[in-house]
C-alpha cells in the first residue's frame, strides 16, 4: 500500500511538469493566425459574415485548421458564443463564417474574434492555439439615425411555432414605452437602459398581411412597429402519385396540403425530378404535374417531388414501372347488334395503349331490378353476348376496362340502353265478373287486369272478347276492347255463356281466361262472418270444397263506401284454403265486405262464403239521432230507427242511454256513470245494436232530464256530445185533458146542430119582411090602373106628424113613468082632414124589431133624435130639411148621450097591421081604415129597451105622409 | 374617352354624387384596415390623414374653378398611383379587387373633371386639365418598412376620402347658388376672347358653356 502511494506521487509530479512546459510553448504565437478579420452585418436575416484569411501559408500548401470563435454581446466579457469552425485552408484563401443571432442585431452591440490551430484529428486536445485577434465590435445601433424610438427585426419571416426575439430602442431612456402584439401588450426585460427585449414563443399564424407588433411611448405621438410575417409550416406533398392513360404522358398528382403564401413570401413551389433520366420540371400547378414519357420508353421511373419556400423544402419520392401504371381510358363506341327478343351482342372498342397490352374489360347489365356482370379480354375490341333477356325490356349496359397485366386502376364506365324485341304475351289475363239481373236480363261486368311487364311482352294493344252461348251452341259473339280498358259490360240473357278473353300485343295473342256466366245464378244465402283485420290486410280461411274445384276467388271492394267499389278479386289455387287479402286502399274504420267463390272444374263460380271485418275498427264517431216520444210524468220513450249500423267505422255492439237528473239516483236497469266533465248521471245498456227503442221509466213528474244515446263497440263508444233536455209534465194534465176535450167536443157538437138549426129557428121566430113588390097589394093597385101609384121610398116621404117621446134625463124611474111619457104627435103636414089626395095608402108596422144603433143606417128606418126640441121641429117645413134636421138632430144627439147609455135601440120595424102582437099595436092610432101602414120608431138607448111594461108604449112615433102615400 | 356630358347641371350633379360616394371610407379605407390588421385600440388612431398631404376643404374652396379642378386632377392622379404602390401590400384577391374598383371609380371622376372642364369658357384652348407640377402629393414616398408603409397606407386613404368629402361640398356650393361663392360662380369670365388662364388669376365669375349673360 505505501508503495502505491509513491508511485502515484512520482506521476502526478511527472505531469504536472508537462503542463508547464506545454504553457511555455503555447506562449508563443503561431504562424498561421488569423488575419484581417472583418465582419458584415445582415440585419435582414440577422446574420453576421465574418470573413478572413491565414497568412504565411506556402504556395500550393494545404492546412487542415480550426478556428475558435468568440462571441460578445454588450460587452466582451459577455461571451455568448463560442464555436469552432473546421476547414482545409489553402494559401491565400479568404475564409468565411456566418452566424445567426437570435438577437436582432439593432438591440445591442456584439464583439467577435478568433484564435486558429493546427487541426490534428489524432490528437485534438494537443492542439496549439494562436493568439486571439483583437475584438471586432459590430454596433448597429451608430447607423440607426436620429427617431426617438426603433423597432426590430423588420420584416422577419419565420414558420408557425418559431420562438422569435423582438427588441426596441429608446433614444429618451426616460419615456416610458410600451409595446403591443396585435393589440396586446407585451412584458419584455430590459437589455440595456435604451434597450427591451420581447421573446415571444412559439407565434401563431395570424394572417397573410403578418402579425403587427409595435411599440410607443407614453406621450402618443410617435409609433413604431415591425411586421412579423409567420408563414405555416410547409407540409410534405401527400398521396404523390403518377399514372398514364396513353403511355406517352405521366400524370403526376399530390395533394399540397396547406399553403405558405404570404405578403412577403409566395406560395411554395413544387419540382419535379426524374433521377434515371436527369430531368427536372418546375410544376404550373400546386396539386398536379405533367411529365412527357420518354420517347425511348422508359420503363422505370424515379420521381422526387420537392416543395419548396422561402423558408423550408419538403420531398417526397416516387419509383415505378410505367406499365403498371396504366389507367385506361374509357371505352368507346358500344353498339348492340342482334337484339331479339332474349338475346343481344353488345360491341365496344378501346383506346390503344401500345401493342402488348391486353385489357380487362367489365361488363354490367342492368334490367328488371337485376344485374349480371361479365368479364371480358380485349386487345382492340370487345364483343359480349347477352342471353336470357326479357322480350321488351330496357337493359342498361356499362363497360370498362384496365390492364390485364397489372392491375392498375379501372377505366371510366361508358354506358348505352338497349331494348329487346316484343313477343306474344306469356299469360292469360286475370279475369272477374260482376253479374246483376236486370228485368229478367243479366247485365254482366267483366273485369281482367292487366298483364304484368314480364306476361304482356310487350305494349297490349287489345282484348278480344268471345262469348259462346251454352244453351246455343251456334250463337257466340266477338268483342275487341282497346286497351288500356280493364273490363266492359256485357248484357246477356238467362243463358248460360262461356267468356273467353284474350289479350293482344303487336306480335301475337296470350293464351285464353274462360269463364263461365251461368243463366241460374245459384247464389244461396251465405251467413255472414265476421273477420278481424290488422294493418297487413285481412287473414282469411274458408271450408275446403269436397267437390272438385279448379281454384278460389277472394272478391271484395276496395271502396265500398264509394260509388264505384272499385270491385277487387284475388284467385288462389284449389288446394289453398286461406289468404291473406291487403290493399293500399284499405282504411282504418271501414267496413269491408268479402265473397268467397268457388270455381268449379266447368269454370262455373259459386259463393262459398262472406266475410266482413275492418282493418282497423274506430269508436263510434257519431251518435244517432233520437226521437223521443210518449212523453209522460213518469216516462218517455227514445227511439233512433233511422241509424245504420252497418256505415259505422266498428262493429256496434249495443247502445248506452246516458241519463242526468237533478235527483241523482238510478233506478234498477241502470247504473251510476260518471262523464269526462265529471258530472254524474244514470247509464242503461243496450246489449243489442238492433234494438234502436228504449223506454225511460221511473221519472218523476215535473222534473228536468237530460238524455245521450251513444252507440258502443269493441273499441270505444260515441262522441258525448250535447243531451236532449227534457221537462216531465204534471200527473194530472192528462186527466184533465181527458175530461175537457171530450166536453169541447160535446159543445162544439151543439153549436153545430143550432147553427144548423138556426134557419129552422130562424124560420119559425123570426120570418122574413114580405117584399112590398111582390105584395098582392101591389097588384090591386096596378089593376086600379094608376101609374103614380108605387112603392115609396123612405126618403121621399113627408112626414105629417112626429110621435115624440118625452123623456126624461137622468133617472131610470122618470122613463118608467107612463103618465109622463105619452107620446106626443107633431103633425107637420095636413091630416087627413085637409088631405085631398085620392088614393089608397099602404102602412105597415112592426115593432118586433130591437136593434143596436150602430145598425141604424138599415133603409127606412129614419133615427129620431131622442131629445129633439119642438122648436127645431117647427122648423121643418119641407121634407128635405126635416129629414136634414133629423139627421143632424140624431147626430148630434149621439154625442150628447151619457156614455152609460150610448147604445141606441132602434125601434123600427116593419109589422103588418094584421098581425096580433101586443106590442105592434099602439094606443089610439090615428090611422084610415084601409091604409097598410109603415110605422118608423126612433131609436133609443139600448139600455133603455125594456119592453114597456103597460100597453101604452113608451116609445115615440111619427107619421110621414106625402100626396096621399102615408108612411107610419 | 367617352363623349362629354354638355349639361353643366347634370355633370355637376354627377360630380357631386361621384364624391359622395367616393368619400366613403367602405370603399377602400376601412377593407384596407381589416386586410392589414390596423383595426386594434392604439392603432386606429395613428390612422389619420397627415397634414398638408392632401388639399384642405378651405384651400379648395379658395381656389377658382379652374385651379379647382386641375388641383382636383392632379391630386386624383396621384392617388391613382399611390393605389397601384398599394397593390403590393395587398395579396388576397377580393382585397385587390376592391382596389381596382376604387380605381375605375377615380379615373370616372377624372373623365368627369375633363368634361367640366370643357365647359367653363375659355376650355378650348385647353383641352384638358395638366396636372400641376410642384403640386400637393399626398404621400410621401413609401418606405421599405412594411409596418410604416402601413400605416402611411391607412393615412393616405384616411385622407382621401376626407378629400372627396372636401370636394363633395365645394362642388355643392357651385351648384347651390353662384353668387354665393364668388370664386366657383360659372358666370365667371363669360367675355368672349378672355384665356382661361386670366380668368383664374383675377378671380372672375364664370359662366358654363353656352349660358348667356343678363
Amino acid at each position: 500500500m505505501a508503495l502505491f502511494s509513491v508511485f502515484q506521487t512520482t506521476f502526478l509530479l511527472a505531469l504536472l511538469s508537462l503542463r508547464t512546459y506545454q504553457s511555455e510553448v503555447l506562449s508563443e504565437p503561431l504562424p498561421w493566425a488569423p488575419e484581417s478579420l472583418k465582419v458584415f452585418i445582415n440585419s435582414t436575416h440577422q446574420c453576421l459574415h465574418l470573413q478572413w484569411s491565414v497568412h504565411n501559408l506556402a504556395h500550393h500548401q494545404e492546412l487542415k485548421m480550426v478556428f475558435q470563435i468568440e462571441i460578445s454581446r454588450i460587452k466582451t466579457s459577455n461571451v455568448i458564443w463560442v464555436e469552432n469552425y473546421s476547414t482545409t485552408v489553402k494559401w491565400n484563401q479568404v475564409l468565411h463564417w456566418s452566424w445567426e443571432s437570435k438577437l436582432p442585431l439593432e438591440c445591442a452591440k456584439h464583439f467577435i474574434r478568433m484564435r486558429s490551430a493546427e487541426d490534428d484529428a489524432k490528437t485534438p486536445e494537443q492542439s496549439f492555439w494562436s493568439n486571439w485577434s483583437s475584438w471586432e465590435e459590430v454596433d448597429v445601433q451608430n447607423s440607426l439615425g436620429h427617431d426617438p424610438l426603433f423597432v426590430f427585426p423588420k420584416d422577419k419571416l419565420v414558420e408557425e411555432g418559431s420562438n422569435v426575439t423582438i427588441c426596441y430602442v429608446s433614444r429618451s431612456p426616460q419615456s416610458n414605452i410600451s409595446c403591443y402584439l396585435e393589440g396586446v401588450q407585451m412584458q419584455g426585460e430590459q437589455l440595456e437602459p435604451n434597450v427591451t427585449v420581447f421573446n415571444l414563443n412559439h407565434v401563431a399564424f395570424i394572417r397573410e398581411t403578418g402579425t403587427n407588433i409595435y411599440c410607443k411611448g407614453d406621450q402618443g405621438d410617435s409609433i413604431k412597429g415591425i411586421v412579423l410575417f409567420v408563414s405555416k409550416v410547409l407540409e410534405e406533398p401527400k398521396e404523390f402519385s403518377c399514372e398514364t392513360q396513353d403511355l406517352t404522358t405521366l400524370n403526376c398528382t399530390w395533394d399540397p396540403g396547406s399553403d405558405t403564401g404570404l405578403l412577403k413570401q409566395l406560395s411554395q413551389s413544387y419540382t419535379l425530378f426524374e433521377s434515371f433520366s436527369g430531368k427536372k420540371t418546375l410544376c404550373k400547378h400546386k396539386s398536379w404535374c405533367s411529365w412527357e414519357v420518354a420517347p425511348e420508353s422508359q420503363e422505370m421511373y424515379n420521381f422526387t417531388l420537392t416543395a419548396e419556400n422561402y423558408l423550408r423544402k419538403r420531398s417526397v419520392h416516387l419509383l415505378f414501372n410505367l406499365t403498371h401504371r396504366v389507367h385506361p381510358m374509357a371505352p368507346f363506341s358500344v353498339l348492340f347488334t342482334d337484339v331479339s327478343t332474349t338475346n343481344a351482342t353488345m360491341t365496344w372498342k378501346v383506346h390503344s395503349t401500345g401493342n402488348y397490352y391486353t385489357l380487362l374489360c367489365q361488363v354490367k347489365l342492368y334490367g328488371e331490378g337485376e344485374v349480371t356482370q361479365h368479364n371480358v379480354s380485349v386487345e382492340v375490341d370487345g364483343e359480349q353476348l347477352f342471353s336470357g333477356l326479357e322480350p321488351d325490356t330496357e337493359y342498361r349496359a356499362q363497360v370498362r376496362c384496365a390492364n390485364a397485366n397489372h392491375f392498375w386502376k379501372w377505366s371510366e364506365w361508358t354506358h348505352q340502353n338497349f331494348t329487346t324485341a316484343e313477343a306474344a304475351p306469356s299469360e292469360a289475363p286475370d279475369v272477374w265478373r260482376n253479374v246483376k239481373s236486370v228485368q229478367g236480363h243479366s247485365v254482366v261486368t267483366l273485369f281482367w287486369k292487366p298483364l304484368s311487364k314480364l306476361q304482356a311482352n310487350g305494349k297490349i294493344l287489345f282484348y278480344n272478347i268471345v262469348i259462346e252461348n251454352l244453351d246455343r251452341s251456334s250463337s257466340s259473339k266477338f268483342l275487341s276492347i282497346p286497351a288500356p280498358a280493364n273490363g266492359t259490360e256485357l248484357n246477356l240473357d238467362q243463358c248460360s255463356y262461356q267468356i273467353h278473353v284474350t289479350a293482344h300485343n303487336s306480335v301475337g295473342t296470350s293464351p285464353a281466361s274462360v269463364i263461365i256466366v251461368s243463366g241460374d245464378p245459384g247464389n244461396k244465402e251465405v251467413e255472414e262472418e265476421r273477420v278481424k283485420g290488422t294493418e297487413d290486410g285481412f287473414s282469411l280461411s274458408w271450408k275446403p270444397q269436397p267437390g272438385n274445384v279448379t281454384g278460389y276467388i277472394v272478391e271484395w271492394c276496395d271502396r265500398p263506401r264509394g260509388p264505384l267499389c272499385d270491385l277487387q278479386w284475388k284467385s288462389v289455387g284449389p288446394t289453398t284454403t286461406s289468404t291473406v287479402v291487403s290493399s293500399d286502399a284499405f282504411r282504418p274504420g271501414v267496413q269491408y265486405n268479402f265473397r268467397i267463390y268457388g270455381i268449379s272444374t266447368e269454370r262455373v263460380p259459386y259463393l262459398l262464403e262472406k266475410k266482413t271485418g275492418y282493418s282497423q275498427e274506430l269508436a263510434p264517431s257519431d251518435n244517432p239521432q233520437v226521437v223521443m216520444s210518449n212523453l209522460t210524468s213518469r216516462s218517455f220513450t227514445l227511439s233512433w230507427k233511422d241509424y245504420s249500423i252497418e256505415s259505422q267505422p266498428s262493429f256496434i255492439q249495443g247502445y248506452h242511454v246516458y241519463l242526468k237528473s237533478k235527483a241523482g239516483q238510478c233506478h234498477s236497469g241502470s247504473e251510476k256513470a260518471v262523464l269526462s266533465d265529471d258530472a254524474v248521471c244514470c247509464k242503461y245498456k243496450i246489449d243489442n245494436p238492433k234494438q234502436k227503442t228504449f223506454v225511460v221509466e221511473n221519472l218523476q213528474p215535473e222534473s228536468f232530464y237530460e238524455f245521450l244515446v251513444t252507440p258502443y263497440s269493441s273499441v270505444g263508444e260515441g262522441p258525448h256530445g250535447a243531451f236532449t233536455k227534457v221537462t216531465t209534465p204534471d200527473e194530472y194534465s192528462p186527466i184533465l185533458i181527458r175530461v175537457i176535450l171530450p166536453m169541447v167536443f160535446c159543445i162544439l157538437l151543439i153549436m153545430i146542430i143550432c147553427y144548423l138549426k138556426s134557419q129552422w129557428m130562424k124560420e119559425k121566430c123570426y120570418p122574413d119582411i114580405p117584399d112590398p113588390y111582390k105584395s098582392s097589394v101591389l097588384s090591386l093597385i096596378k089593376s086600379k090602373e094608376n101609374p103614380r101609384l108605387t112603392i115609396m121610398n123612405i126618403k121621399d116621404c113627408v112626414p105629417d106628424s112626429i110621435e115624440v117621446l118625452n123623456k126624461q134625463e137622468g133617472t131610470r124611474k122618470s122613463l118608467t113613468e107612463t103618465e109622463s111619457s105619452k107620446p106626443t104627435y107633431l103633425y107637420l103636414l095636413p091630416t087627413e082632414e085637409s088631405y085631398s089626395g085620392p088614393g089608397p095608402c099602404i102602412c105597415f108596422e112592426n115593432f118586433t124589431y130591437n136593434q143596436a144603433a150602430s145598425d141604424s143606417a138599415s133603409c127606412g128606418h129614419v133615427p129620431v133624435a131622442p131629445k129633439a126640441p119642438p122648436s127645431q121641429l117647427a122648423l121643418l117645413t119641407s121634407p128635405e130639411n126635416l129629414l136634414k134636421a133629423l139627421e143632424e138632430n140624431y147626430m148630434n144627439s149621439l154625442g150628447e148621450i151619457p156614455a152609460g147609455e150610448t147604445s141606441l135601440n132602434y125601434v123600427s120595424q116593419l109589422a103588418s097591421a094584421m098581425t096580433g102582437d101586443k106590442f105592434s099595436l099602439p094606443t089610439n092610432p090615428p090611422e084610415p081604415a084601409l091604409c097598410s101602414e109603415y110605422k118608423m120608431q126612433m131609436a133609443i138607448p139600448l139600455g133603455l129597451a125594456s119592453p114597456p111594461s103597460s100597453g101604452s108604449s113608451s116609445l115615440s112615433s111619427f107619421t110621414l105622409l106625402d100626396e096621399g102615400e102615408h108612411y107610419h | 374617352m367617352g363623349s362629354c356630358l354638355d349639361k353643366y347641371q347634370e355633370l355637376l350633379g354627377q360630380l357631386q354624387k361621384q364624391a359622395d360616394i367616393m368619400q366613403h371610407t367602405s370603399l377602400l379605407l376601412d377593407p384596407y384596415i381589416q386586410s392589414q390588421g390596423l383595426d386594434k385600440d392604439g392603432l386606429k388612431e395613428h390612422c389619420r390623414e397627415r397634414p398638408g398631404a392632401y388639399p384642405s376643404k378651405d384651400a379648395l374652396q379658395g381656389l377658382g374653378r379652374w385651379e379647382f379642378l386641375r388641383t382636383l386632377d392632379t391630386t386624383l392622379g396621384h392617388v391613382l398611383h399611390r393605389l397601384t404602390a398599394l397593390r403590393r401590400d395587398i395579396p388576397r384577391a377580393q382585397d385587390l379587387e376592391i382596389l381596382n374598383r376604387a380605381k375605375q371609380n377615380i379615373r370616372g371622376f377624372k373623365n368627369n373633371i375633363h368634361c367640366m372642364a370643357q365647359l367653363l369658357p375659355g376650355s378650348s384652348e385647353t383641352t384638358e386639365p395638366t396636372p400641376t407640377g410642384p403640386g400637393t402629393s399626398p404621400s410621401p414616398t413609401p418606405t421599405s418598412d412594411t409596418f410604416q408603409r402601413r400605416l402611411e397606407g391607412c393615412r393616405f386613404l384616411h385622407g382621401y376620402h376626407r378629400f372627396m368629402h372636401s370636394v363633395g361640398q365645394v362642388f355643392r356650393e357651385w351648384g347651390e347658388s353662384p353668387s354665393r361663392s364668388r370664386r366657383h360662380s360659372p358666370h365667371q369670365g363669360l367675355r368672349k376672347g378672355t384665356s382661361r388662364m386670366q380668368l383664374s388669376r383675377k378671380n372672375k365669375r364664370l359662366l358654363p358653356r353656352g349660358q348667356l349673360p343678363r
